[in-house]
C-alpha cells in the first residue's frame, strides 16, 4: 500500500513505529503531547520548535522528548 | 491578620529585593516541586511560602500514561521557573540537560547540579566548574549548587555564575547549617548573591542562613515532606523574612555575663 512503509525509531528509550511521512510534529500529535511544553532531541541534536513540522523521521532515529517534572534537587 | 500584613510589607517596602541575572524578587525563598504528596498540596504550599521562583527537574515525558502536567499547577505569571540538572553526574550531561530545559522554554536560568556521589549527593566541583563556564558562554543565568567551600564559591563566581548556592548540609538531610563559619567566609568575599541550597530542616535553619547574611534559601524536602507542608511553607516564609530583618537590624554582640536591661537607679529599698 502506498505511503505505508513503516519507519522504526526509538522514542524515550522505547521502540516505536510510525508511517514514512511522519515528522516530529505528527509524532507529538500522535502521542498527545503539547509541543509548547516539551523539548525534542533527535539523534542527540536539539530541534527547535518551529522546525518540528519540517523534520521528517527516519528508521533508526533516536528521539528524546523532554519536559519539566516535579523535583527540587538530585 | 495584622501580623501577616506587616510581614508582607516589610521586605518590599524597604526595597530590599533579591537581584540577579536581570531579575528582581521580593521573596528570598525558592521552593522545589518534588516529593509533595500531590500537585494540589504543592500548589497550596507554594502559595503559602510566598516564593516567586520554583525549581523543576528536566525529564523524559512519560509516554505510557497520560498524566497531569506539573505545569498545570504552576502559574508562569506568578512563579519564575528554575530548571535544575538534578541527577547529572558529568558536565556533559548537565550542559545537555540545561540546553533542553531552555528549549522547553520559559527560562534561561539553570540551577546547575553535577553530582559526584549517589550516597551523599555532594557535588563534583571539577565538573561543576566546567559546566558553569560552558553554560555562561551559552548565555545562561547559572546558579551552581556547590559545597560550603569558599575557594570553590569564588571560582564559580569568577566563572560567571549569577548566584552561588552552597549547601547547608546534604540534600534532603534536614541537618541545618552545618558550617556557619564557612558560609560567613563565602559571604565576606562574594560579589554575587549567595543562596543556601539543600539541608534545611526547619524554620530556624532558614532563619540562621538569613541571619548570617545569605541572600536567600532554596528548599524542597523540608516543606514537601513535613507533616503539614502548607503550614511548614508558611513557617518558612516567616523564617526567611525574620532572619533577613534580624540580619539587617544588626544583632547585639554575644557576652558571657549578664547585662541588666533595667536601670539600677530608683530601686525600691
Amino acid at each position: 500500500m502506498k505511503g505505508s512503509i513503516d519507519v522504526e525509531l526509538t522514542v524515550n528509550g522505547k521502540r516505536r513505529t510510525v508511517t514514512d511521512n511522519a515528522t516530529i510534529a505528527t509524532l507529538l500529535e500522535e502521542l498527545q503531547i503539547n509541543p509548547l511544553r516539551v523539548a525534542v532531541q533527535l539523534n542527540q541534536q536539539i530541534i527547535k520548535r518551529d522546525l518540528y513540522e519540517r523534520t521528517p523521521l527516519r528508521t533508526g532515529d533516536v528521539l528524546e522528548v523532554i519536559t519539566f517534572m516535579a523535583g527540587g534537587a538530585s | 491578620m495584622k501580623s501577616e500584613a506587616v510581614l508582607e510589607r516589610d521586605a518590599p517596602e524597604s526595597g530590599d529585593t533579591l537581584k540577579f541575572g536581570g531579575r528582581e524578587f521580593r521573596s528570598r525563598l525558592i521552593v522545589g516541586t518534588g516529593k509533595f504528596p500531590d500537585h494540589r498540596t504543592m500548589q497550596q504550599a507554594h502559595d503559602a511560602s510566598g516564593a516567586e521562583m520554583v525549581t523543576v527537574a528536566v525529564r523524559r515525558v512519560n509516554l505510557d500514561r497520560t498524566q497531569e502536567s506539573l505545569l498545570d499547577y504552576i502559574d508562569p505569571k506568578r512563579y519564575a521557573l528554575l530548571p535544575n540538572t538534578a541527577g547529572c553526574y558529568t558536565a556533559e550531561e548537565a550542559i545537555n540537560t540545561a540546553m533542553l530545559a531552555r528549549e522547553v522554554g520559559l527560562s534561561d536560568m539553570v540551577k546547575l547540579e553535577v553530582i559526584g556521589d549517589q550516597r551523599t549527593l555532594f557535588p563534583d566541583n571539577e565538573e561543576l566548574l566546567k559546566a558553569t563556564k560552558a553554560l555562561v558562554k551559552e548565555g545562561f543565568v547559572v546558579l551552581p549548587y556547590t559545597n560550603d567551600d569558599p575557594i570553590m564559591a569564588k571560582k564559580l563566581e569568577d566563572a560567571g555564575a549569577a548566584v552561588v548556592m552552597p549547601l547547608a548540609a546534604p540534600i534532603g538531610s534536614g541537618l541545618g547549617i552545618r558550617n556557619p563559619h564557612n558560609i560567613r567566609i563565602i559571604l565576606e568575599a562574594a560579589r554575587v548573591p549567595i543562596i543556601v541550597d539543600a539541608g534545611v530542616g526547619t524554620a530556624s535553619d532558614a532563619s540562621v542562613a538569613m541571619e548570617l547574611g545569605c541572600d536567600g534559601v532554596l528548599m524542597n524536602t523540608a516543606i514537601a515532606c513535613a507533616k503539614d507542608p502548607i503550614a511548614m511553607a508558611t513557617a518558612m516564609r516567616h523564617a526567611i523574612i525574620a532572619g533577613r530583618l534580624a540580619y539587617r537590624a544588626g544583632r547585639i554582640p554575644k557576652k558571657l555575663y549578664a547585662s541588666a536591661s533595667s536601670p539600677l537607679e530608683g530601686l525600691i529599698e
